[in-house]
């Protein structure tokens, strides 16, 4: 099963409506997280909102995980041994509140197991690849534990 | 130098969250955590402090009083010591209350803005006791530094 997730904050008819028509011509099976989308899967069984045991439950059982950039999902999935495609919010698009998204793609594609594309085309040919797409190993951890204890140094200061 | 401190956590649901929460999963066993987040959707662990509080952003603003009355009133019962944020706009308001009662405030950029700092942390840069980037290339390594990430 594949998993897509656009987060709860905005739609992101551009990315439930390009997985949704490859999964209805792959017969893949697909569960659609869309919040207030207006484009309603045909093929993918979907939810507006699910709750964090909800989505929790959903992405463990998935093969892999397809997403909007947000750095939520991206590091839910990395956590969980995942591979991942994100799909950057267009600003020009009126699809979030400005290109965040796009300006983090180039990094996000380095880390292991997260896979980039700027459009439906380019996401379609790593889907059509899904098989071959590998979670990646944990990544940082070196990183976030200096971060948190430099954070404690700060607090106790 | 085993000081144990209450922190004041708060967040925008989603990313946000999720760094946040990765963060105190590293200092909860060192200090005391009360969270504030704009979201229903999330499910405490047992023994988590969790305030629910109206989620605000910058596309309505007005919710900033309703949101910041909230935060007040939590900051003058729990009285923490510090507050930490990753963002985005209920971060902005538990920063500036938090200078306000002289609490010391710790602003963490979210990893998300490669390019700049946010639009929130643009708005606290001044004000936090503490503020980092999660990216070396955005430290000026005085006011903005950078000591690691949650990636």
């Amino acid at each position: 099963m594949i998993f897509v997730a656009v987060g709860t904050q905005f739609p992101f008819d551009r990315l439930i409506r390009c997985v949704d028509e490859w999964a209805q011509a792959h017969g893949v099976e697909v569960v659609a997280q869309i919040a207030t989308g207006t484009y309603l899967p045909v093929y993918a069984r979907y939810e507006r909102f699910m709750t964090t045991e909800v989505f929790n439950q959903t992405l463990q059982k998935a093969s892999l995980i397809i997403s909007h950039a947000g750095m939520g999902n991206i590091i839910t999935a990395i956590e969980s041994s995942k591979p991942i495609i994100v799909m950057n919010r267009q600003f020009e698009l009126g699809e979030h509140r400005n290109n965040h998204q796009a300006d983090g793609l180039e990094w996000m594609s380095k880390l292991p197991g997260v896979y980039t594309a700027t459009s439906c085309a380019a996401l379609t040919a790593l889907l059509d690849q899904h098989e071959n797409l590998q979670a990646g190993g944990q990544v940082g951890v070196e990183r976030r534990q200096n971060l948190i204890n430099f954070i404690d140094q700060a607090i106790r200061a | 130098m085993n000081v144990k401190r209450k922190i004041f956590a708060i967040s925008s649901p989603g990313g946000h969250w999720i760094q946040l929460t990765r963060l105190c999963a590293g200092l909860e066993a060192e200090h005391e955590i009360v969270y504030a987040l704009p979201d229903k959707l999330f499910k405490p662990k047992r023994d988590q402090k969790i305030y629910s509080v109206i989620d605000v952003s910058a596309d309505d603003k007005w919710k900033l009083l309703p949101c910041a009355l909230q935060v007040g009133y939590i900051l003058l019962k729990e009285r923490p010591q510090v507050i930490l944020s990753t963002g985005a706009a209920p971060g902005v308001v538990a920063i500036l209350l938090g200078k306000l009662l002289r609490i010391r405030t710790i602003w963490v950029d979210s990893i998300a803005n490669v390019q700049k700092i946010s639009r929130s942390g643009e708005l606290v840069k001044k004000r936090a006791d503490v503020f980092l980037t999660q990216w070396e290339h955005l430290s000026d390594a005085q006011q903005i530094l950078f000591k690691g990430s949650v990636l």
